[in-house]
């Protein structure tokens, strides 16, 4: 089967984050792979090792989006293409679905892979989009894949139970970190990565001007969450410190 | 004046709490802006939740029956989305953040060509639209944020609103639907370990959360003896769903649920900013980890350290005395 595996290169939630007059200053040297993103391009590997099959990645991004195409090309990944904006605008969610449906029109493919969510933004609305603009049958929040002739099945994650479903291809799914456990890249990996092809495309050969892409929501500040209070810390005898506990949380909290 | 329509999720035969709590906003919202707050229903039995709803001041109520609303299927429940608000014509619809409004947020937006915002745990109606706010970078910062446009959809994280209580006697409107079996281009084939009588961890009032520490029998028999002396719900860390001893259903946090009860108790758990993200507004915080430097202890407000073994067999037996 082709894979498509849509990948997005965020800030490390890691890294220190400052905000200034309610802009978020992050430490650009420490951006990352998505972590759900990992994961998709993880199982797409590990199914086309199987059963045949091929993994490209697409990231839309401006110039200085390599690192996770170099990761992901990297992990095994056997082709790229980097779809290129000119770094100055805030786009959402669906502005990059229209910004990769256009790209997906004139495509072939099984299945296109997505993270469930952005690591920074926890938006999780990309691959819904997708799939929707590319009419596709599609799944969300998949823990588990497998290919049964020309079926993508997927396990999701529902609210209570996992729900088993078989989607004809082509399809989208998009995944949970919860999947797997994502390779680290090798020395060979690499290396290798280094001659794997990289296309990088404007966004005005798919057709679309960047001028006009007016994102439906916008972000107009950021702020510090409030910080929780640490409370006590008790130490000692742990008969004395469970018994003290356990009646603050009787009298003082009102918590039992 | 336009209608605000919320989404009323139904599980195990309830109205999701999550739900009611987006009514009760919306209801608020309708009576500041001179709007009006209607509800949908989707599910089998629809009209049997109609009394619930009424608690919470619906003015109208959007039913769509049929048994394909049994499981959560994405491509019928969008259909009859898409039925309900052609029907209704809202300015915002608004969903509890759970795992089913996930799945179909993103492409009943496309379809619908609406500005949306997801997980959000505040929203109010403004002169230039929706404004929001969202908690980004692993829940460790907020970002206020605006959606423009005729219709708009957010997702509420649980816990974010108390119910409003407000009677009222609703208009039933039976929204037309039909599914054929071809329309179902995905086929759902099963579903594995439904919980059906465990507590609702997003409702839950108290829970037990396990990490790490507690990985081996001894410890698993320690968390569900504490969880029933408090009647607690049990949650985990990502450490034991990922080790499969955790039902995966069970894990708090970025990547798991949001929880927000009264008392959360984190045994054996570091406090790791993506299990941070999905607790942190819960209201009392207990950490019991023999680690003092360990991270949890920084937002909770009653810390042991200390050996979970040894500090849970007392701990459990002065909670039974104080319960008794
Ligand atoms: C994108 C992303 C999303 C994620 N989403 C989630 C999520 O939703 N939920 C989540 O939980 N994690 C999530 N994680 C993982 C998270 O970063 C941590 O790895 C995880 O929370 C660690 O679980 P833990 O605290 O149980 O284990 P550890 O970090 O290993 O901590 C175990 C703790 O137990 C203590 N301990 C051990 N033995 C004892 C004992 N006998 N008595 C007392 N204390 C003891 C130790 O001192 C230690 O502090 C995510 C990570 C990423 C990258
Ligand atoms: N700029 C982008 N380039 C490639 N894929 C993207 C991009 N933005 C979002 N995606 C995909 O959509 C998922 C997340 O969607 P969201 O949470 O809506 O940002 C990611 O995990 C990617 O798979």
């Amino acid at each position: 089967m082709k894979f498509y595996v849509c990948i997005k290169q965020v800030p490390d939630v890691n890294a220190p984050i400052q905000i200034k007059e309610g802009q978020l200053l992050q430490d650009t040297d420490r951006m990352i792979l998505n972590a759900y993103d990992a994961s998709a391009v993880e199982e797409a590997l590990k199914l086309t090792e199987d059963h045949g099959g091929e993994v490209e990645v697409v990231s839309v991004g401006p110039a200085k989006t390599t690192e996770a195409i170099r990761k992901a090309l990297a992990m095994g990944a056997d082709k790229a293409v980097h779809i290129e904006t000119d770094g100055n605008r805030n786009f959402d969610s669906a502005s990059y679905a229209e910004i990769l449906a256009a790209f997906f029109e004139d495509k072939e493919y099984e299945v296109i892979s997505c993270g469930k969510q952005s690591q920074d933004t926890d938006a999780g609305l990309t691959g819904g989009m997708l799939a929707e603009k590319l009419d596709l049958p599609y799944s969300t929040n998949a823990v588990g894949l497998d290919i049964e002739n020309d079926k993508l099945i997927v396990k999701r994650q529902g609210d209570a139970g996992q729900e088993m479903i078989a989607l004809p291809a082509p399809c989208l799914v998009t995944c949970s970190n919860d999947m797997n456990e994502p390779r680290i890249p090798s020395l060979k990996g690499i290396m290798q990565s280094k001659k794997k092809p990289v296309e990088t495309i404007k966004l005005s050969s798919i057709g679309i001007d960047e001028s006009t892409l007016e994102p439906q929501t916008q972000v107009t500040g950021y702020r510090e969450k409030p910080a929780r209070q640490a409370g006590e810390k008790f130490e000692g005898e742990p008969d004395e410190l469970a018994k003290k506990v356990a009646n603050l949380l009787d009298e003082e909290a009102n918590a039992i | 004046m336009s209608s605000l329509l919320t989404h009323i999720a139904i599980s195990d035969g309830k109205v999701k709490r999550a739900s009611l709590e987006v009514l009760s906003r919306c209801k608020e919202l309708a009576g500041q802006h001179g709007h009006t707050a209607e509800a949908m229903i989707i599910d089998p039995d629809a009209a049997e939740y109609v009394d619930r709803i009424k608690e919470y001041g619906a003015e109208k109520v959007y039913l769509v029956e049929d048994p394909i609303f049994k499981n959560h299927i994405n491509i019928p429940l969008l259909k009859a989305l898409n039925s309900v608000i052609t029907q209704a014509n809202p300015y915002l619809v608004a969903f509890a953040s759970t795992e089913s409004t996930k799945d179909i947020l993103g492409a009943l937006a496309a379809k619908q060509d609406a500005a949306v915002l997801s997980d959000v745990s505040t929203f109010s109606l403004t002169d230039n639209g929706v404004e929001a706010t969202r908690p980004v970078m692993a829940a460790k910062i907020l970002s206020d944020t605006q959606a423009k446009g005729d219709q708009i959809l957010v997702s509420v994280r649980s816990g974010s609103y108390d119910l409003i209580e407000s009677p009222s006697d609703p208009e039933i409107i039976t929204v037309d639907f039909n599914f054929e079996e071809h329309e179902l281009k995905a086929t759902l084939r099963e579903v594995l370990g439904a919980s059906g009588d465990k507590i609702d961890l997003s409702e839950a009032e108290t829970i037990v959360a396990a990490g790490r520490g507690t990985k081996d029998d001894k410890g698993q028999a320690l968390i569900e003896e504490l969880a029933d002396v408090l009647g607690a719900a049990i949650g985990a860390s990502r450490a034991l769903t990922e080790a499969g001893i955790m039902d995966p259903s069970l894990q708090i946090g970025q990547t798991g649920k949001v929880v927000s009860p009264q008392l959360y108790i984190a045994v054996g758990i570091s406090g790791a900013i993506q299990h941070v993200a999905g607790m942190a507004n819960s209201k009392v915080i207990v950490a019991i980890n023999k680690d003092p430097d360990a991270p949890i202890f920084d937002i909770a407000d009653y810390g042991i350290v200390g050996d979970l073994y040894k500090v849970l067999p007392p701990f459990i037996e002065e909670l039974k005395k104080i319960k008794n």
